[in-house]
């Protein structure tokens, strides 16, 4: 212990001094090492370089004082520096020029190298320094010593020894201040230096020759190849390295990924199946359990158990000692209750109102005594507080909503007491206190609205009566719109009907009435406001305030504003000349303030008889609208009944005709139709007879013989009865085909286009334009030949898809179909088990993934899978056990 | 003379040789269509998965195949001749001979000269069948035990009557209007939107039932809602030949034209309009695999049509009033009192003489019906009505989820649910159902969305940006001149655009402003825009 104690010591002094050396000029060239450790430190402080002579004398002259304290130190130093410089085995190290961060030709790498701690000592081997610092301690002990044993004077030991200055640098070395070492070259130790010693040594010569040889064959290392260059390498490998690892992989997985269906419920174990199992693994945790295990667990109830129980009864067996300790420990609880109750009471009937303050202050002390003590006392504290503080906000219960606080406030606060103002001001400020971070909140938000609404509104208006001023403009102008908005008849529709137009106008004058009236109240309030402005600005301009100008503005801007809609007006009454009277009378109503008001405008005798006539013409006409669908169903049904099919179509023809003739005609025709149902249905009601006779009499040969071919003259009959079917039946076509696909119109000059020279006569129509109809005629026939029905005369088929089908429908194909018929194809077997046995509906039903519930998915395991196997695999995808075959679980990636 | 009457269940008549070729039969029909060539496809991953799924098919269709075996045991029969005799030449007396006691028994007439000539409907399983005497007498009959259920008077004419989607309800079409009927009597509803409805047919998929009235009105309702789907215009006069495609639940409805349309309930023009024939067209049936239909003309022609190319098949000579396709493609063709059965018995689609019946003379036939899995003709004319067998008409097996004969109340109840749960929604009735589900047709002219028209403006504009402009000299390029130019190639690329905005927005004004006009009788009243 004590020699670690000298140890430290002596350590402790080598830092000391060092401190002292760096203080001196002769502060030494030190490398900023970071990795080496302290002795290292102290080691290189040491080897320092040495100063060309001439330097070292001019760094003397510049402080010889220093030099000359010095002295004494520096004698050891040059000790120590022999020392170190003769000592073969004292290698140095040298450091990395990587790590030297002298001329920054690395880039700076940080330095992992083993460091030292701190207070690490090497005690085996006894340091340089420490045999130094004995030296140092005691210089001239060794001396003593030399002298005490022979007698003769310590010089003459020592006199060999050069006392040599040695001066260090004037500036701590770095990579501006390079050591003399570096400058000269030399100071190296070389190869040579180390075999010179062994001169004439055996072998020397064979090392020399070595060596030589060796250092002629040096090749020169070639340059480390570029970082980026050699990470691309490395990553190179790794890749391959890595490409291999993965490959074997993908058998495996490119099985899962065909695989139609992915079974993970191999393991059927889900760990627990009953309780028993559960409880079974029980393991007793906390020392109540630990407790309640050991004695579940004694042996003896074990063994009860197992029996048959009655050895149970005898190990419920309480002793009498137990007992009475029980009924003991229970009294005396129960005593201390009781003593607890009778001191409540007593404290409670105490009537001194300085005993419970005393008492309420003891109480609330070590609540704050507890409450900085424990932090849970303190927590509930909090929590008490935030729940009174919620209370608080919730029921306002402060905020004069109490009964107590109602009945004082209905009285009159003033004509309380003192201590009730006091009480009631104390609950007022309770309440604060509850809410006051709140408050603070609301505060500020508050503001913060308020401040908006101000810049809003209060832009431009100062003062509360510019406001006022501000917002009845604002009316005006809107009563303003309004007065010329509407002013715009419509002019088509049943709204444009005169009587309509006039109910409107009356409307709109009783409108406009009271719109003018509600326009002079503005004006007249207005023009106070802007008396009071003037003159509050009239003031303002006595005081010298610059603003009068924009005060004095305000109502010429409303002058103008007026004359602009007059404008406007105007404007609106040239393009619309129609509403020319009534923008001229707005006008008016504009420009005289006063509001007349408008004359009636006097009523056309002419236009109402026409809406008289017009009334009675539309009820006409409606009457006509109602009729004329059913005629037209009885002309249908009479013509069915009629036999000839020409005279029909002529007088369908007729129809389309002319209106007129149709209203002329129509009663004639629906008598007619009337009658003719009436008497179909007559007959029909009469009985069969007739109408079988009817039927009898078409197919009068029918019944029995349909061998019997039917006469000549009968077989052309009715070949060429309907006849016009056909006809008809084409024409009925090709309206369906120009409804759908419009036959392109023929092209046409423009009437007197070129006509008075003759020229487009002569050359007939321009080409582009016949270009463009034969494209137009190209693109109908097209699209007419792609239709179904192109090769069917008698056939009409509709292309129309329908709205309502359009949704049973796919609008696009989907996402891994690229073809119609493929997809149309996959879709086209049912799947439920309506179609299917009940075979084949789990395979055709089965989702990708069968999973049971609770099965926990492991990650994928390898295993070998030979390509043979997974073209079988493959091919068998569909069996449903294909998944099992290994029985383990796979899972896709 | 040997009569070998295959009888309807029991019987297998077919070598066992071909059973392998019948089985690939059943296995393609199962399928439902060729797959799709996955040669083709680029994509492998879906090429995998269809492949897959193609497998499945296969698998499923094999399976269904071998379990028709067992699900479908019995083989439905036909006469079958030897030497010189003909089919045709076979009658009922000679039939009844043959066949065994039940079948026997549905041979009848029923003789009611009051009331007559009666129309007939069969409930979908064919137990039910109710009578209605165009006088107004109706019977509702358990055709199994030949129980008279109800039978009343509603003393107007009755032109038709159709069960609804159980025998519990059944719909006429009487004088004025179509009433509801439940199985006891009770009018449940009267449906007076219909008017004077010369015929009626219900579409059991979708609860529709529809009529067509004596003004050649079509009209279909919903009789779940109440609500009227469908009120549509014919256009083409009175008529009473309606019929329903079993296949796609299609209505055509012959004309006194000659043509013959075909409609949906949710548009206002027919599907198809075809002309059939010169003279009217007095009857009508389809087949039920949708593909073939009979028409008859007045003109004395039946012809068979091919519905997929919308072509005559084949032109059969007769004139009918009344006809109607069997479960099994028989077609029966009444003229006056005899019964005419065609029936492509070497499967070429050549329909011939199978069979004939003639009542007694005078009788005139109205309406000819198959009772469904049954092979029973019924015939109801001007006295009464009466059956026959026609061996080979109905199908064998019947499927108790579609159609039970031997229904239980409860079953019927649980069924009556489960396809209320399962109705179609009318927009499903379309000419080739099929086509539900796949990719929308494209439709001629396919407007262009705003995003497309947007998208289009942008790419016009970038490109006109991106147009490189010629190194002019002599100040030409300066950078002032090029910006101007670079934005004159923009406002041109945008031009076209701009424009077509301008139309449509001018086009709509003008639509508003047509559609606020007079009618033309008050535009004199309007007032008169000044000339100026």
């Amino acid at each position: 212990m004590a020699e670690k104690g000298k140890k430290e010591k002596s350590r402790g002094e080598i830092t000391q001094r060092r401190r002292r050396d760096g203080g001196e000029v002769r502060g030494r060239k030190r490398k900023s090492l970071s990795s080496s450790g302290k002795r290292k430190e102290e080691k290189k402080r040491r080897s320092g370089p040495r100063l060309p002579n001439a330097l070292k004398r001019e760094l003397e002259r510049l402080n010889p004082t220093v030099d000359g304290e010095a002295s004494d130190g520096d004698d050891e130093e040059i000790d120590s520096d022999a020392a170190v410089g003769n000592d073969v085995y004292e290698y140095e190290e040298g450091v990395a020029e990587e790590e030297s961060t002298r001329n920054k030709r690395y880039d700076p790498v940080e330095n992992y190298e083993f460091e030292l701690p701190e207070d690490f000592e090497d005690w085996k081997v006894p340091s340089d320094g420490e045999e130094d610092d004995d030296e140092n301690e005691d210089p001239g002990r060794h001396g003593r010593l030399l002298e005490d044993i022979t007698g003769l004077s310590a010089d003459a030991f020592g006199g060999k020894k050069k006392k040599d200055l040695i001066i260090s640098e004037a500036y701590p070395e770095c990579e501006f201040n390079p050591t003399g070492d570096i400058l000269d070259g030399n100071g190296r130790i070389s190869i040579h230096d180390l075999l010179d010693p062994l001169h004439g040594k055996s072998g020397f010569s064979k090392l020399r020759k070595d060596l030589h040889r060796m250092g002629k064959k040096t090749v020169p290392t070639l340059a480390p190849v570029a970082r980026t260059d050699q990470e691309r390498i490395e990553r190179k490998a790794a890749y391959e390295q890595s490409k291999k690892d993965i490959t074997k992989w993908e058998p495996l997985v490119k099985r899962n990924r065909e695989a139609p269906t992915l079974f993970f419920d191999e393991d059927k174990e889900l760990g627990y199946s009953t309780i028993g199992a559960i409880a079974s693994e029980f393991t007793p945790r906390t020392d109540f359990e630990k407790k309640m295990a050991s004695l579940v667990n004694q042996s003896e109830v074990v063994d009860a158990h197992k029996r048959d129980g009655a050895r149970l009864l005898e190990l419920n067996e309480v002793s009498i000692e137990d007992v009475k300790e029980r009924q003991e420990r229970l009294a005396k609880m129960r005593d201390l209750l009781f003593r607890h109750e009778m001191k409540a009471k007593r404290v409670k009937k105490i009537k001194s109102k300085t005993y419970h303050r005393l008492l309420k202050k003891d109480k609330s002390k070590a609540a704050e005594a507890s409450i900085r003590m424990d932090p849970e006392a303190a927590k509930e504290h909090a929590m008490k507080i935030e729940f009174k503080r919620a209370e608080e906000r919730m029921t306002l219960k402060h905020k004069n909503s109490s009964k107590w606080a109602k009945r004082i406030l209905k009285r009159g606060l003033d004509a309380q007491d003192d201590s009730t103002k006091a009480a009631f001001s104390e609950q007022l400020s309770q309440h604060a206190a509850l809410t006051r971070k709140i408050n603070s909140i609301k505060e500020s938000s508050s503001s913060d609205d308020s401040s908006d609404g101000d810049d809003s509104d209060d832009m431009s208006a100062g003062s509360d009566q510019e406001a006022a001023e501000k917002l009845i403009k604002k009316a005006k102008e809107k009563t303003l719109q309004i007065l010329e908005g509407d002013d715009e008849l419509p002019t088509s529709g049943v709204l444009a009907l005169p009587f309509m137009v006039r109910g409107l106008k009356k409307r709109k004058e009783a409108a406009d009435e009271e719109a003018k009236l509600a326009l002079e109240e503005y004006e007249s309030s207005l023009k106070q406001m802007g008396d009071t402005s003037k003159s509050r600005s009239s003031d303002k301009d006595a005081k010298g305030a610059p603003g009068g100008k924009m005060v004095f503005g305000a109502p010429e801007k409303v002058v103008n504003r007026t004359t602009k809609k007059e404008k406007v007006n105007n404007y609106y009454g040239d393009s619309d000349s129609e509403s020319d009277a009534d923008a001229n009378a707005d006008d008016n109503t504009l420009n005289d303030h006063t509001g007349k008001s408008l004359k009636e405008m006097d009523i056309d005798p002419s236009l109402l008889r026409e809406e008289f006539g017009f009334s009675h013409d539309s009820v006409f006409k409606s009457f006509g609208d109602a009729e004329d669908p059913e005629p037209k169903t009885a002309y249908e049904v009479a013509y069915l009944s009629s036999d000839s099919w020409k005279k029909v179509r002529k007088s369908s023809d007729a129809v389309k005709g002319s209106e007129a003739d149709l209203n002329v005609r129509k009663p004639g025709i629906v008598a007619q139709t009337e009658n003719d149902p009436e008497s179909e249905d007559d007959d029909e009601d009469s009985g069969t007879d007739s109408e079988v006779e009817m039927v009898d009499g078409i197919l009068s040969s029918g019944p029995k013989s349909s061998y019997e071919l039917p006469s000549q003259a009968e077989l052309i009959q009715r070949a060429f009865a309907g006849d016009d079917v056909e006809e008809d039946f084409i024409k009925q076509k090709e309206a369906v085909l120009d409804e759908e696909n419009p036959e392109p119109e023929k092209p046409v000059l423009l009437p007197g286009w070129g006509q008075w020279t003759g020229v487009q006569k002569r050359r007939g129509l321009p080409s582009w334009m016949l270009k463009e109809h034969e494209a137009a005629k190209q693109k109908r026939d097209e699209s007419l030949k792609k239709r179904k029905d192109a090769h069917l005369n008698n056939v009409i088929i509709s292309e129309k898809l329908g709205k309502k089908a359009e949704k049973l429908h796919t609008k696009t194909l989907p996402y891994p179909y690229t073809s119609k018929e493929v997809f149309e194809q996959s879709i086209r077997m049912p799947i439920g088990p309506e179609f299917n046995p009940v075979t084949a509906i789990g395979a055709l039903n089965r989702p990708e993934v069968v999973k049971k519930a609770g099965v926990i998915i492991k990650p994928i395991e390898y295993e070998d899978v030979s390509v043979h196997e997974r073209g079988e695999g493959g091919r068998k995808g569909s069996a449903p056990k294909q998944g099992k075959v290994n029985g383990k679980n796979r899972s896709r990636k | 003379m040997v009569v070998k009457v295959a009888k309807v269940q029991k019987t297998n008549l077919l070598p066992v040789v071909e059973q392998s070729e019948e089985e690939k039969m059943t296995v393609k029909k199962y399928l439902r269509g060729e797959a799709a060539d996955l040669g083709e496809l680029q994509d492998k991953k879906l090429k995998g998965q269809l492949a897959v799924r193609e497998d499945l098919y296969g698998k499923s269709a094999q399976a269904a195949a071998q379990a028709e075996k067992w699900l479908m045991p019995s083989e439905g029969g036909y006469l079958e001749v030897e030497g010189i005799e003909k089919t045709w030449r076979i009658k009922q007396d000679a039939i009844a001979a043959e066949v065994d006691i039940l079948s026997s028994r549905k041979q009848f007439d029923i003789v009611l000269p009051d009331f007559g000539p009666y129309t007939l409907d069969f409930s979908l399983s064919g137990r039910y069948m109710i009578a209605a005497g165009k006088k107004g007498h109706m019977a509702l009959l358990d055709m199994k035990n030949m129980d008279l259920i109800k039978e009343f008077q509603v003393r107007e004419t009755v032109r038709d009557v159709v069960f609804l989607h159980n025998q519990k309800l059944f719909a006429a079409a009487q004088k004025k209007y179509v009433y509801m009927y439940s199985d006891n009597g009770t009018e449940m509803h009267c449906l007076k939107e219909h008017g004077a409805v010369t015929k009626l047919q219900f579409l059991n998929k979708h609860f529709l039932l529809t009529s067509i009235n004596k003004f050649g009105q079509l009209h279909y309702q919903d009789i779940t809602t109440g609500e009227m789907i469908g009120n549509y215009r014919t256009g083409l006069g009175r008529t009473d030949t309606m019929e329903v495609n079993p296949y796609n639940n299609v209505i055509g409805v012959g004309h006194s034209g000659g043509t013959v349309s075909m409609w949906k309930p949710t548009s206002a023009a027919p599907l198809v309009k075809m002309l059939c024939h010169q003279g009217p067209v007095t009857a009508m049936a389809f087949h039920s695999n949708g593909h073939l239909m009979a028409t008859a003309g007045m003109e004395r022609k039946i012809k068979l049509w091919d519905l997929r190319k919308f072509e005559v098949l084949q032109t059969l000579p007769g004139s009918t009033k009344a006809m109607q396709f069997s479960q099994r493609g028989l077609l029966a063709a009444a003229t006056g009192s005899f019964v005419q059965v065609y029936g492509d018995l070497s499967g070429s689609q050549e329909y011939s003489r199978y069979m004939g019946h003639s009542i007694a003379k005078g009788y005139q036939i109205r309406k000819v019906q198959f009772r469904p899995y049954e092979d029973v003709l019924a015939i109801g004319h001007s006295k009464g009505w009466s059956s026959i067998l026609i061996p080979g008409s109905g199908e064998p097996n019947f499927d108790t989820w579609v159609a039970n004969p031997f229904e239980t109340r409860k079953q019927r109840n649980e069924k009556e649910v489960r396809s209320l749960l399962d109705k179609l929604p009318p927009e499903t009735i379309m000419l080739d159902p099929t086509k539900i589900g796949s990719v929308k047709p494209a439709t001629k002219k396919e407007m262009p969305t705003k995003q497309d028209i947007e998208a289009d403006k942008e790419a016009a504009v970038e490109g006109a940006k991106k147009t490189p402009l010629k190194k002019k000299t002599k100040g030409r390029s300066k950078p002032s001149k090029v910006t101007k130019k670079k934005q004159e190639a923009i406002m041109r690329a945008k031009k076209p655009f701009l424009e077509k905005q301008d139309e449509k927005v001018k086009k709509k004004r003008k639509r508003a402003e047509e559609e606020n006009q007079l009618p033309k009788s008050l535009q004199r009243f309007a007032r008169k825009a000044p000339a100026s």
